[in-house]
Parts: structure tokens; C-alpha cells; sequence
């Protein structure tokens, strides 16, 4: 088999896997809908990354990068951008828990002074 | 008291002062007791259901429309409420034909009726795009064998025991969760699932929560859901005892 070949195969094995993985989470419920399309999406393109190497090969050229370092290059954007995703959901997440928080500590205390009243 | 003591009408309110307080005063004209889920509203919504005799719960955050059902239905089992009716907030959906809803429900001995919005005295209006939409998704419903339902995107329906405790226990939150994949999944579980024709009004005011780009996104997280079956739970019918 000559090197183009295992390489194909070897992203598309890789892309399956990582479908295969997020998969079995969704189904778990441990990976929320929109996470799993996400993730689905990159693993697709992983399984046919193959297909895009000549275009790789020629960014590389390009930017006077062997294609391995392009490869690397565009992989290490893509995982910042999802840390980066994921830092804003979590910023969000935690305005609305606190939100969440303060509302239901000023109804506690509301039931609190209702619950006085009744008794006096 | 009203008409109907063990029916309540669920309405998820999101920023809709300028319609809210008509569709109150409609829902109630017709007999029906009134719950207005504020879905942390930035304008005065609450206030004004609650003015126009409405039952008000107001969520802290914005959970989006099933979130907002959700708590209904809560609050509906909660209660003692064997069915709920869910009207929108913007004045599309005409409270005489809850009525026929409910009828419905017992004729066909039905747990969710859809009152379809392609009936012929409809003067609603919908963009080309939406309807190819929905009829994509009428047909993915068709196709899996449980329901026959043309208008799988519609939010004016009526859901009772045994479905609605199970719909207090679990409901997506996502956008067209609430509709489409809540319709999908009951009927996969063995609920029955029906739909009659009614007639709809255009929003009556205000602006509407969802625009294409979310119907596109929406679609695709449809088809996902269908091919990797990762949906909400909802336990399998439980059979009826015939009193």
C-alpha cells in the first residue's frame, strides 16, 4: 500500500472512531445535541481529510511549510477555536447560574417572611 | 371558576407585552383557566398577564420555549391538571377552536392533538421556505410509520394524562425540541398522536423569536437526531385501565 493510501486510511479510521465515540456519549446524554453535531461535523472531515491533502500540499507550498506543518498548523487553530467556544458557553452558563442563584435565595426569603406573617 | 376545572391553558410568554394581554383575555373569555410561563421576560409581560387575571410563573432565565412548556407542565401535574393546552403568545392561534382540541382528544381517544395550521379557511400566511420546511418534517414523522401529521411545527395542542406527566418529567428545550422531536418521540413510545385542521391568525404584534438561519439549523439537528436516535427520554406508554 503505498503512503498516500495508509494515510487515507488511517484519517478515515480516525474519523469514524471520533463519530463512533460521539455517538455513544449523545446516546449516554452526556453530550447535549448541539455539541454532537459539532463534533460529528469534525470527524467527518477528518474521515475525508485524505481527499484535501494535494490542496494542503500546496498551502504549504504556499507559505513555505512542509504539509505536515500545515496540517499541524490548522489542527492547533481549530482546537483554540473550540476552547475558545467553550469558554464563552461557560461565561454564559455562569451569568445565568448566578441569576438563577439570587432569584431563588430572594424567593426563599420571601416564603420566609410570608410563613412569619402567618404565624404572628 | 371556569368552565373547564381539570384543563389548563399553558402560555410561554417571551417579551410579548403587546400581545399577551389580548390572548388572556381571549383564552379566558372561552372558559379556560390561564397559566402565562414568563420566559425571564425584559419588559413588563408578567405584569400585564397577571393584570388581565392570568396565573403567572416567571423563570429567573430565559429557557426558550420547551423550557418555558416545561414548567408548565410541572406545574400543571402539580396542580391536579389532567390536560394542558398550549396557545402561543403572539395571538396566531384562536382560542374558540380549543374546543374542537379537546374534543378531539376524547373522540379519538387521543394523548396529543395538533391543530394543523393547512386548513383551508386559514388566513395565515407562511414563507415558501417554512413550508418546504415543515413539510419535510411532516414527512419524516410520516415516515416512521406512528403518526400521520402535516403540521408537525405547530404550537397549538393539546396534551393529556398519561403523556403530560411524562412530558413534566422530560421536554427538550431546543428549538423545535418542543415540537417537532416531542411530537416524533411520544409517538415512537406508543402515545397516540392525532391532528385536526384549524384556522390560524398572523402575529398579532411584536416580534417573532425564531428567524430562517435557526429554522435551518434546526432542520439539520433534526435529521441528526433522527440518525443517531439521541433524543429526550420519555418512558413507553403505560396501558390504559378502562374505568
Amino acid at each position: 500500500m503505498s503512503t498516500a493510501a495508509k494515510q487515507a486510511l488511517v484519517l478515515l479510521v480516525g474519523g469514524l472512531l471520533i463519530g463512533a465515540v460521539i455517538l455513544r456519549l449523545a446516546r449516554k446524554r452526556l453530550l447535549s445535541t448541539r455539541y454532537a453535531i459539532g463534533w460529528l461535523v469534525i470527524g467527518g472531515m477528518v474521515a475525508v481529510a485524505a481527499a484535501l491533502m494535494p490542496f494542503v500540499g500546496r498551502l504549504g507550498r504556499l507559505a513555505n511549510m512542509t504539509p505536515t506543518a500545515v496540517l499541524l498548523t490548522m489542527s492547533s487553530v481549530l482546537l483554540l477555536a473550540i476552547s475558545v467556544q467553550l469558554s464563552i458557553s461557560v461565561s454564559l452558563l455562569q451569568e445565568r447560574l448566578r441569576t438563577t442563584a439570587e432569584a431563588h435565595a430572594l424567593l426563599a426569603r420571601r416564603l420566609d417572611e410570608l410563613e412569619q406573617r402567618g404565624r404572628v | 371558576m371556569s368552565g373547564h376545572p381539570s384543563v389548563l391553558v399553558v402560555i410561554p410568554a417571551f417579551n410579548e407585552r403587546d400581545c399577551i394581554g389580548g390572548v388572556i383575555d381571549e383564552v379566558r373569555a372561552a372558559g379556560f383557566d390561564c397559566l402565562v410561563v414568563d420566559d425571564g421576560s425584559r419588559d413588563e409581560t408578567a405584569d400585564i398577564a397577571a393584570a388581565h387575571g392570568a396565573a403567572v410563573v416567571r423563570l429567573p432565565i430565559n429557557l426558550g420555549v420547551g423550557g418555558a412548556l416545561r414548567t408548565g407542565f410541572r406545574y400543571a401535574h402539580f396542580h391536579g391538571f389532567t390536560t394542558v393546552v398550549q396557545v402561543d403568545a403572539d395571538g396566531q392561534h384562536v382560542a374558540e377552536h380549543i374546543d374542537e382540541l379537546l374534543t378531539a382528544l376524547d373522540d379519538r381517544d387521543l394523548d396529543l392533538v395538533i391543530g394543523s395550521r393547512f386548513a383551508a379557511d386559514s388566513t395565515y400566511r407562511m414563507t415558501y421556505v417554512r413550508r418546504l420546511c415543515v413539510r419535510l418534517l411532516s414527512f419524516v414523522i410520516r415516515h416512521s410509520g406512528k403518526a400521520d401529521i402535516s403540521d408537525p411545527t405547530s404550537g397549538f395542542r393539546a396534551i393529556r394524562s398519561p403523556l403530560l406527566e411524562a412530558f413534566a418529567a422530560d421536554f427538550p428545550a431546543h428549538y423545535l425540541g418542543d415540537t417537532f422531536e416531542a411530537v416524533l418521540v411520544a409517538a415512537r413510545r406508543g402515545y397516540h398522536v392525532g391532528e385536526i385542521p384549524v384556522g390560524m391568525r398572523d402575529r398579532q404584534g411584536g416580534r417573532p423569536s425564531a428567524d430562517l438561519h435557526a429554522l435551518v439549523v434546526s432542520m439539520l439537528r433534526a435529521c441528526t437526531v433522527l440518525l443517531t436516535g439521541t433524543t429526550f427520554d420519555l418512558p413507553v406508554r403505560p396501558p390504559q385501565v378502562p374505568t
